[in-house]
């Protein structure tokens, strides 16, 4: 073939397996550097940091509320205060809640809240799917019609009824969008999946004598799997932006530090002139579902398979 | 239907030894879901009664048009697909295949308890889709494939060393390094080496993963590998290397191969024998020189003469393309296009409809068709005019010879046409010359 | 592009390049298509010189990727820029108009194809700059504008593909698709043979339209009354008609049963045969044929490849046969050029190329042909595969694979020699065939190729 000489075999073993995670690293290195080469992902990779270093560090930057650390601090002597008060940089809420220490401890709720939600959807989404998919018949038909009742219903409105029959918590919010949104990644890995296992490897695996559960695990998920971390990436902002939505209309845990509750406490005082509550809580759920959109595209982009491996 | 008038041709009679693979009446239909409810509307005939043996050490072709059943056929073989009917079976030693065709030579309700249980006890040893666990595993090791799509067959997402190891690991062979070395073997054996160890599929050219595919197969030491057009998607230069590898390694493994191919360059040069396949059947099957010197079917003829290397060869030209496989011609599966067909070879009134069709002005407002039989039907205008003009250009001396002579009456009445022609079953595969099976009539009357 | 971009592959070039073919219908020259990648500049083609004779069938073989598709592409500007890059090279191309003599019908003047050159207007046939001395009015279709390339394109030069089913539009039917060829073209005649004048051009533009069935609210309404009616009729039996003409030189039996199909209720020949019918709608001066057979069964391949060249020899088309498939170009193919790596390594007649292929990469695929002499296993491959093409070294593009190579084919690149007799013109791009003298080395120095091989 192209190189006539076959080189020799190398005394000694170790520089084998280093050898096979040269080729995994360059692969990654390489989907890597074609995501950052887009601006727009480099933009949503920066504000995420942000967000996520002002998650971890949030100790740091505004001191734990002594009463719970995701729980507004209140501070009755001066609500309603403008950004720029001391001690309240960025203002309070009518309830006297540190806009700041909302902004900042709101950003580990959020993460908590979505990391929480889509690991729950990708894992039950996936299973789910992938019965339907792999193993066809009989198990395709019942969970497909599961499926299409849960798609006949608005996700917002879905999560709302569940919402407001559990009865307004944090836990229970996390429910309600894990019950919409598993859906979409059956349909996904199932579409996926039916399409994969049509390729020739597939058959070529049982051939060589691969159980099923083998071939599953090796050959179609890995290949059916990567626009479920597109869409994941997309829900890790969207998951916010409706969790904000439920908070807003009054189905959180009153008091929590919470971006779509500040929305919320924050919306009646707009008219009379105290825009800060609002506008910033607003600002940080938008910022959050944009930089999780712009990730997700690029993903999306680098992720196609017919670009990739060329 | 017609073809179970014969649930099995015979196979030839040519050789008495040692054989690795016997197909035996496989039929493989798929049925065609249709609607939202996905009712079953009817089967797709992939493989529609096949019998044809393979002696070891041996290379069997099989060629066709495409749509015709070969890979449908390679699949079953290779245990990925179940039959629907018929049976394939593996490695039986030639006193038990003469027993089985015995046995199967009386029709099912025909047949007496004993020899029913007779004939699952060899069902159990060797049918593919009977055996048990063990049996399964020595077939399965036995009996490899190497896939057409040089580009879908091999994981993108594996490493060479994962795709070529993964058969001795999935039978428990090797493991660690030791499974490493291995496929540094394998693959020197197929021309390439340790350097390509750690690649992705994706960074190699056609020629190359195809060697990668054999490569693979070639991993449990099998007897027996389906090749299915493993070099159609390639380019005659390397089409030229990679066979000239698989003849190598027949030589040295004493492998035995069914070649698949629509090439008949290729297949000539590669099988010692060739069966020819048309919509699920088989139309020929001799050694492959009988083949190529002395055709004895029209199809096979035809194939021949569509090669552009064959210049001396009088150009055959088919007209029409394949028909519908689930809808198979009566009678020859051949006679809609057959350039010598007679009137014994199973014209139907979709035929005359369908040459009525091309003159003009025929079969206007037609609107439905009655049907008895395939042979027998009435059909249905909106106007007794347009019903003459129908019959008018189904006329004796409108039609093609073979056809006129078939029809056995059209008549209008009113509004309609009764249309009804010779009846005729599909003809049987018969051994005309040693090891020379065909099922053209023409050649049935050389007997 | 400017003109100075075109550089010949080295100074010899230029001496050594034989006067071409003056009259012939498509000069390409020295065409370079690259390609900007990850790794770099591929030079999927790199400096072919070709020319197409008026109504002669020219075969392009090669391996795949050897760059046949984008030099086919490359003469109707349909190579996608970017990540195409028009390198380098013109396409020159002399369009003929219908015989003045006999209005298209065909007489002695035009050798019976009913079309004829046209002068070069500049000099009017004498021959001058413009026309490279030719005579014939010349464009470079690299050059001219969009609206000009528009008016060439599916008229003049057409072009059918490998993948009928790709290639036709699904949402179409079979008389939209054709009758698109004619509206886009040949309004004029079809408004003439409708009995409808041709200076309304509103008229006109509606009516093409409405053959399109993109006619909205109140046009349609329009179409419905009185004096539009009757229009509308006629012109759709015009259409219909002229759509019938075609499919019917096709040999599709009972055409009109077919125009209403879709592509996809269509065979695959059949699906062939409809863009065939589509391509030479317009009696084009070129067809230019991309492996048009390779997707279908050996059976329909050889009555589609009968078909062309009957079209071809009535019409006078000169039809461009793209194929790696090196025995069907034989049996199709007037001429043949043999294309590696981006470089034409070979051109000749088709009976002196198969008696005497003089390029060792033509040889080697002639012998990979498996055939029933050649004992099994002992197949004459080429070894290797086509080189990367990511910024070559100046040097023979076969020297990797060439079991002749001798140092002089690593270091500097042949180019085009004229090697045949006067009889037979036989080009080769091979040191093998080089003249010492003019190359300035020592005979020794050059490889010798084993004679009565292939
Ligand atoms: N759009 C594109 N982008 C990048 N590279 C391209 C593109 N189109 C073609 N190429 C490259 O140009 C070279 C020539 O391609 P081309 O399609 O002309 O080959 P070909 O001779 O027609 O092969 P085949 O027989 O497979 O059709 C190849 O290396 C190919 O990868
Ligand atoms: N999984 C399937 N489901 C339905 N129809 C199928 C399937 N596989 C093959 N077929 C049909 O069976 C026929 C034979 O196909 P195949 O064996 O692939 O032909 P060949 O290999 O000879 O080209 C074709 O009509 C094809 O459409
Ligand atoms: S039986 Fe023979 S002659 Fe009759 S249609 Fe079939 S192939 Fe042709
Ligand atoms: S120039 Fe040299 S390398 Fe190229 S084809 Fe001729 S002998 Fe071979
Ligand atoms: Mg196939
Ligand atoms: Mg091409
Ligand atoms: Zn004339
Ligand atoms: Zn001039």
């Amino acid at each position: 073939m192209a190189e006539s000489t076959v080189r020799p075999a190398p005394p000694g073993l170790p520089a084998v397996p280093l050898e096979a995670l040269r080729t995994r690293g360059l692969r990654f290195a390489e989907l890597a550097r074609s995501a950052l080469r887009n601006p727009t992902t480099l933009l949503g990779l920066a504000i995420l940091t942000v967000i996520f270093a002002m998650a971890i560090f949030a100790p740091l930057l505004v001191p734990v509320n002594p009463s719970g650390a995701l729980q507004m601090p209140r501070n009755w002597g001066a609500t309603n205060a403008p950004p720029g008060t001391p001690g309240h940089p960025l203002g309070t809420t009518p309830n006297g809640g540190d806009v700041l220490y909302g902004i900042v401890w709101g950003a580990r709720t959020s993460l908590r809240l979505s990391l929480t939600v889509v690991s729950i959807t990708v894992v039950v989404g996936v299973a789910m799917g992938s019965l339907a998919g792999f193993l066809g018949g009989k198990w395709d038909e019942l969970l497909m019609r599961l499926v299409d009742v849960f798609l006949s219903i608005p996700e917002l409105i879905f999560a709302l009824a569940i919402a407001a029959v559990l009865g307004p918590s944090f836990g229970n919010i996390i429910l309600a969008l894990a019950a919409v949104f598993w859906v979409k990644y059956a349909r996904i890995i199932r579409g996926q999946i039916m399409q994969v296992k049509q390729n020739e490897f597939v058959d070529a695996a049982y051939v060589v004598g691969e159980s099923r559960w083998n071939v599953y695990r090796k050959d179609v998920l890995p290949n059916s799997i990567t626009p479920v971390v597109v869409q994941a990436t997309l829900d890790m902002g969207h998951v916010v932006l409706i969790g904000a939505t439920l908070s807003f209309i009054g189905l959180a845990e009153a008091g929590l530090a919470e971006w779509g509750n500040l929305v919320s406490e924050g919306q009646s005082g707009i008219a009379a002139g105290r825009w800060w509550v609002a506008t910033f809580s607003g600002l940080m759920v938008f910022l959050w579902s944009l930089s999780f959109n712009l990730v997700g595209d690029g993903l999306r982009d680098v992720l196609d398979p017919r670009t990739e491996g060329r | 239907m017609t073809a179970a008038t014969n649930p099995l041709d015979r196979p030839a009679a040519l050789h008495a030894g040692d054989h690795v693979l016997n197909v035996r009446a496989v039929r493989k239909h798929f049925p065609i879901k249709d609607g939202v409810l996905q009712r079953v509307a009817g089967h797709v005939r992939a493989v529609d009664g096949v019998s044809f043996d393979v002696p070891r050490g041996s290379t069997v072709g099989l060629v066709g048009e495409s749509g015709c059943g070969k890979s449908t056929l390679g699949r079953v073989i290779a245990g990925l697909l179940d039959p629907t009917d018929g049976g394939v079976f593996f490695g039986m030693p030639a006193a038990e295949r003469a027993r089985l065709d015995a046995l199967l030579q009386v029709p099912p309700e025909a047949r007496s308890e004993a020899q029913a249980a007779e004939l699952g006890d060899i069902d159990q040893q060797f049918r593919i889709d009977r055996l048990d666990k063990h049996r399964r595993r020595h077939y399965r090791r036995n009996c490899q494939v190497v896939f057409q799509d040089a580009f879908a067959s091999l994981n993108p997402r594996q490493l060479v060393r994962d795709i070529v190891g993964r058969p001795l690991k999935a039978f428990g062979e090797a493991s660690g390094s030791a499974l490493t070395e291995r496929v540094v073997e394998l693959l020197e054996q197929v021309g390439l080496g340790r350097q390509h160890l750690y690649r992705y599929p994706h960074q190699f050219s056609g020629g190359q993963r195809q060697r990668i595919s054999i490569a693979r197969a070639l991993a449990l030491d099998p007897e027996f590998m389906v090749l299915d057009e493993p070099t159609s998607s390639l380019d005659v230069s390397v089409q030229a290397q990679i066979l000239n590898l698989l003849h190598e390694l027949q030589r040295e493994r004493g492998l035995t191969y069914l070649f698949i191919s629509h090439d008949l360059n290729v297949v000539r040069h590669m099988s010692d024998e060739v069966v020819v396949m048309y919509l699920g059947r088989i139309a020929e099957s001799a050694r492959s020189t009988a083949i190529f010197e002395t055709p004895r079917h029209p199809y096979t003829e035809a194939l021949l003469a569509a090669n552009p290397d064959e210049t001396d060869r009088e150009p055959i030209r088919l007209s029409g393309s394949v028909p519908d496989p689930a809808r198979p011609p009566q009678g020859c599966r051949f006679h809609t296009r057959c350039p010598v067909a007679t009137p014994r070879c199973g014209w139907e009134v979709d035929d005359l409809v369908r040459i009525a069709g091309e003159s003009e002005g025929a079969l206007d407002g037609l609107k439905g068709v009655e049907r008895r039989d395939p042979f027998d039907a009435k059909l249905v205008f909106d106007t007794s005019r347009q019903a003459t003009a129908t019959a008018r250009s189904m006329q004796r001396d409108r039609l093609p010879d073979a056809l006129a002579q078939a029809v056995r009456r059209v008549e209008r009445l009113d509004d309609t046409v009764a249309v009804s022609l010779q009846s005729v079953d599909e003809p049987p595969l018969v051994e005309v010359a040693p090891g020379h099976r065909t099922n053209c009539v023409l050649h049935h009357d050389e007997l | 592009m400017s003109a100075d971009d075109h550089q010949p592959r080295s100074a010899a070039a230029v001496d050594e390049r034989p006067d071409l073919d003056a009259a012939s219908l498509i000069s390409v020259r020295g065409l370079r298509v690259h390609f900007e990648t990850k790794r770099g500049r591929a030079h999927a083609v790199d400096g072919v010189d070709l020319d197409i004779r008026d109504g002669e069938t020219i075969g392009l073989v090669g391996e795949t990727g050897s760059g046949k598709s984008v030099t086919a592409r490359s003469l109707l500007r349909l190579v996608p820029m970017p990540p195409g890059v028009l390198a380098g090279g013109s396409v020159l191309y002399r369009p003929k108009q219908v015989c003045g003599a006999c209005s298209g019908s065909g007489c002695t003047a035009c050798g019976q194809v009913g079309r004829r050159p046209i002068a070069c207007r500049a000099c009017d046939g004498a021959g001058c700059e413009a026309c490279e001395h030719t005579g014939r009015h010349t464009v470079d279709l690299l050059r001219i504008s969009d609206t000009e390339l528009r008016e060439i394109r599916g008229n003049r030069i057409a072009m059918i593909f490998q993948d009928p089913g790709k290639a036709l539009n699904p949402a179409l039917t079979i008389r939209q698709q054709i009758a698109e060829v004619f509206l886009e073209h040949r309004s004029g005649e079809l408004l003439q043979a409708a009995g409808l004048e041709d200076g309304d051009r509103r008229a006109g533009r509606l009516m093409r339209r409405s053959a399109h069935q993109r006619v909205r609210g109140i046009e349609r309404l329009m179409l419905k009354l009185p004096p539009w009616r009757g229009r509308q009729v006629k012109l759709s039996t015009a259409i219909d008609d002229a759509v019938i003409r075609a499919l019917e030189d096709t040999r599709i039996p009972n055409p009109r049963k077919i125009l209403t199909n879709y592509p996809h209720e269509l065979s695959g020949g059949m699906k062939q045969r409809v863009m065939i019918a589509q391509a030479l709608a317009c009696d084009p001066d070129l067809l230019i044929a991309d492996e048009p057979t390779t997707a279908l069964d050996v059976t329909i391949q050889a009555r589609i490849l009968d078909l062309i060249s009957e079209l071809q020899q009535r019409r006078g088309t000169a039809v461009l046969y793209i194929s790696h498939d090196l025995s069907l170009v034989k049996r199709v193919c007037d001429r043949v050029a043999v294309l590696y790596a981006g470089q034409i390594a070979e051109v000749s007649d088709v009976a002196e190329l198969f008696r005497r292929p003089m390029h060792p990469y033509t040889r080697g695929l002639l012998a990979a042909v498996p055939s029933a002499e050649q004992q099994r296993g002992q197949l004459r491959a080429i070894r290797g595969t086509v080189p990367e093409l990511v910024d070559p070294e100046p040097a023979c593009r076969f020297h990797t694979r060439c079991d002749a190579a001798v140092p002089l084919c690593a270091s500097r690149e042949p180019v085009l020699w004229e090697r045949g007799d006067g009889a037979a013109p036989h080009r080769v791009a091979c040191f093998a065939h080089a003249d010492p003298q003019v190359l300035g080395v020592d005979r020794r120095e050059l490889p010798v190729l084993d004679e009565g091989s292939s």
